[in-house]
């Protein structure tokens, strides 16, 4: 009986033993504060969703936001000072070289070797192009934004449209594979109030098509789909100006070319606009971000639920092969400050954030957050709430296949002052205030002027660290 | 008895100034300061997102604002709307002042609905409008087609971008010039009509030969307050268009906080600021010294 009694003091006390090693394996930090900075909105939730997770691990964090359109300023003002009022900052990649550059941000390789982030598991173009700057590992990626084609399934799938198209053009109705053919299928499939579309006669004006032209909205990257596709640059190695070259006249001029088959007030579009332009019914087509497929499928925001269909972004032929290049605007990151005074923690939470919570983030309504892991584009059990599995599957890769032919944002010290000025004189060409040649020679001269004003020989180096991730991922030669 | 008073007087005078002090050590701290400030910087080459220390640049910042196309842009824009604005709002205040100038029922509730545009708060107003102006969604476009037009891109059309802004501005402070010249209309005296009726004076003759000049002073200091206000014009702007297409809307107001707030280019903006600050520093006294001309005579 001794022996027994003997028996189970020894295992309870090892068993205490093991469960107070457990706590403290996983209360790695002794009860620290940090304060993680995120642009208002859905986005900053999954913060005060993991927070009894964050405590676990002996983290609290205290979340700052500010609204989407301040965030640059709002970060810059902060940095500038050294004011060291945020530990962890999630940020959009275009700000990274800028940021990491002018060393307001940590490198994070000696923290990755210590918490795993599962760098190869993240899609290769967001981690060359978003997370590394010369060579140094500075963010985790957090929103795994890049631009796809959404097109109507129902309208290209319809009998009497894909035979009305054949007689039309001469050829089958499919989804644009270059930008040649999205002209083509915008004007066919624009419609005046009154005419039918797929056997309904239309209550409003229809649209073939619609992007983003809002200014500060991201509208260049509406832009950048055609000019990358057909190899442009947005320097040369000398930080010389190359967006005037012929791709990028050629891609200005068609989305000049296709304002009479977008809907009349597409010039003041943004993301929200965009949006709905398409899941309420008024377009057929448009380019936009991950999460419209997510919206397009909600009943309670949606006109077209199980219609939505995404492929990659339209591109050219060159020697009869198809190459695009899927712009990567906005994104979100987590970095971590160079004067946090708790980095180690800062960076836990990001490695949390970025790995450990991050599926269940990306395949819910509740957030606007995107895929970014090779994990998330093969789970694609995890999105059926928006759709049959085998459409989330299609969605997945599509996102997949734009995201490794990615086209990264401008990430510069004064990228928001290069990316302004190229927006208003866009915008200038929309609204025929001068030609795509015009408008674009107008901005190379800015750009010029931005790259010696902030200092050419700096300018020269930045650009440099952020071409080693471009060449890796094939961006350059 | 002399030195007595004198020293009650230095008494005063210390105390004087001992309760004055703080007030001073705030205005010099918030005003003269960030004023200073703004005069030193304009004369550097500066710019807070390269890590070059700032040179010291002589005019070269005044010369690149009168060289910018975009500052001539700005003002052009921020001029047409100040010049529209006070125009049209001045002739329906006045319009508006005249009808509330007369007893009916409900004039108070009438005053105080009038009066609710200047409470709504800009960022509100901005999107409320944003929301009208909507082509497709937007209940003005609704009614214009309900009554058999066809609608309009108000804030996406370079056209009417700018008149779209017009609108809002004009929505929101007509009510202000309406209550300041109705406050003018009810300080003439009753007696002043009254003579212009035994003088046989027509209808006409009375409102253009006694009311407006009578009501000369209210419009100076109206014109005087909505040209400062319009001219530092940003939250619609921001909000309906963001400057937008391309550059028709952009104001000056909202260059500068561009040129701060994306460029922080901190010696050219503060150049652009003076510049501004100069300029309405004219147009102040210019009207001040009208008032007070008038107030001589």
């Amino acid at each position: 009986m001794r022996k027994i009694y003997l028996f189970i003091l020894i295992t309870s006390l090892l068993l205490v033993f093991s469960c107070s090693m457990l706590v403290q394996a996983q209360a790695k930090f002794n009860n620290v504060t940090i304060t993680a900075f995120c642009d208002a909105g859905h986005n900053a939730r999954p913060f005060e969703w993991y927070a009894d997770e964050f405590a676990k691990a002996g983290i609290k964090v205290n979340v700052v936001t500010a609204p989407f359109a301040n965030v640059y300023e709002k970060l810059t003002s902060e940095f500038i000072a050294g004011t060291g009022a945020y530990d962890l900052v999630v940020l959009f990649p275009m700000y990274l070289g800028e940021f990491a550059g002018m060393g307001y941000l940590k490198p994070l390789d000696e923290y990755a070797k210590k918490y795993d982030p599962r760098l190869d598991d993240i899609a290769a173009g967001f981690l060359k192009l978003y997370d590394y700057y010369g060579g140094k590992l500075y963010t985790l990626p957090y929103d795994g934004d890049v631009l796809s084609l959404y097109f109507r399934k129902d309208l290209f799938n319809d009998e009497t449209e894909k035979s009305n198209f054949k007689k039309m053009y001469n050829k089958e109705l499919a989804p644009p594979e270059t930008w040649d053919e999205v002209l083509d299928v915008a004007e066919f499939f624009t419609r005046k109030t009154g005419e039918t579309l797929a056997g309904k006669v239309l209550d409003s004006d229809f649209y073939g098509f619609a992007f983003l032209a809002q200014r500060g909205g991201f509208a260049y990257a509406w832009w950048l789909a055609e000019f990358a596709s057909r190899g442009g640059k947005y320097f040369d190695q000398d930080m010389n100006a190359m967006i005037n070259t012929e791709e990028g006249v050629i891609a200005l001029q068609r989305l000049v070319d296709l304002l009479p088959y977008c809907p009349p007030d597409v010039l003041s579009y943004g993301y929200d606009e965009l949006t709905n332009a398409l899941i309420l019914g008024r377009t057929a087509m448009c380019l936009q971000w991950p999460c419209n497929w997510k919206k397009g499928n909600d009943p309670a925001q949606s006109k077209i639920v199980g219609n939505v269909g995404v492929t990659h972004v339209p591109g050219v032929m060159k020697d009869g092969k198809l190459e695009y290049r899927a712009p990567m605007p906005c994104g979100r990151t987590l970095a971590v400050a160079k004067d946090s005074k708790n980095p180690e923690a800062a960076y836990y939470v990001a490695k949390l954030l970025s790995d450990d919570f991050s599926l269940a983030d990306v395949s819910t309504p509740e957030t606007g957050l995107d895929p970014f892991r090779k994990s998330h584009f093969s789970n694609p059990a995890a999105f059926s709430a928006f759709g049959p599995e085998k459409e989330a599957a299609e969605y997945l890769a599509a996102i997949a296949n734009n995201l490794t032919y990615g086209f990264p944002d401008l990430s510069l010290p004064g990228t928001a002052q290069y990316l302004d000025v190229l927006e208003v004189n866009l915008g200038k060409a929309y609204t025929k205030e001068l030609s795509p040649k015009e408008a674009l020679d107008a901005t190379a001269k800015e750009w010029n002027s931005i790259t010696d004003s902030l200092g050419k020989a700096n300018q020269i180096k930045i650009y440099n660290e952020l071409l080693v991730g471009w060449k890796e991922v094939g961006l350059i030669d | 008895m002399k030195e007595i008073s004198t020293n009650i007087l230095i008494g005063r005078n210390s105390f004087a100034k001992r309760i004055t002090l703080p007030s001073i050590i705030i205005l010099v701290v918030t005003v003269v300061g960030p004023l200073g400030f703004l005069l030193y910087a304009s004369f550097f080459d500066w710019s807070l997102t390269v890590p070059v220390p700032p040179r010291f640049a002589w005019f070269y910042n005044f010369g690149l604002v009168f060289k910018d196309a975009r500052f001539w842009n700005a003002f052009k824009n921020t001029s047409v709307l100040m010049i529209a604005g006070i125009v049209a709002q001045s002739i329906l205040g006045l319009i508006l002042a005249f009808l509330l100038n007369r007893n009916f029922r409900f004039k108070k509730l009438a005053i105080t609905i009038l009066a609710l545009p200047i409470m709504v708060t800009p960022v509100v107003l901005g999107f409320n409008w944003r929301i009208i102006f909507h082509e497709h969604y937007g209940p003005l476009n609704y009614i214009i087609r309900f009554l058999g037009g066809a609608g309009s891109s108000w804030i996406a059309d370079p056209k009417l971008a700018l008149f779209s802004i017009f609108l809002v501005d004009t929505w929101q402070w007509t009510p202000f010039v309406t209550l300041i010249l109705l406050a003018g209309l009810q300080s003439i005296p009753h007696q002043v009509y009254e003579a212009t009726d035994v003088d046989g004076a027509t209808g006409w003759q009375t409102f253009w030969r006694v009311t407006l000049p009578l009501l000369r002073p209210m419009f100076v200091l109206v014109i005087l307050f909505r040209t400062i206000w319009i001219f530092k014009i940003f939250d619609p702007v921001y909000i309906l268009t963001g400057g937008g297409p391309g550059i028709t809307t952009e104001t000056l107001s909202l260059y500068t906080y561009i040129s701060w707030v994306k460029y922080w280019k901190v010696g050219y903006t503060s150049a652009l600021a003076l510049v501004q600050l100069i300029i309405m520093t004219i147009i102040a006294t210019i009207f001040v010294r009208k008032v007070m001309q008038r107030r001589r005579v």
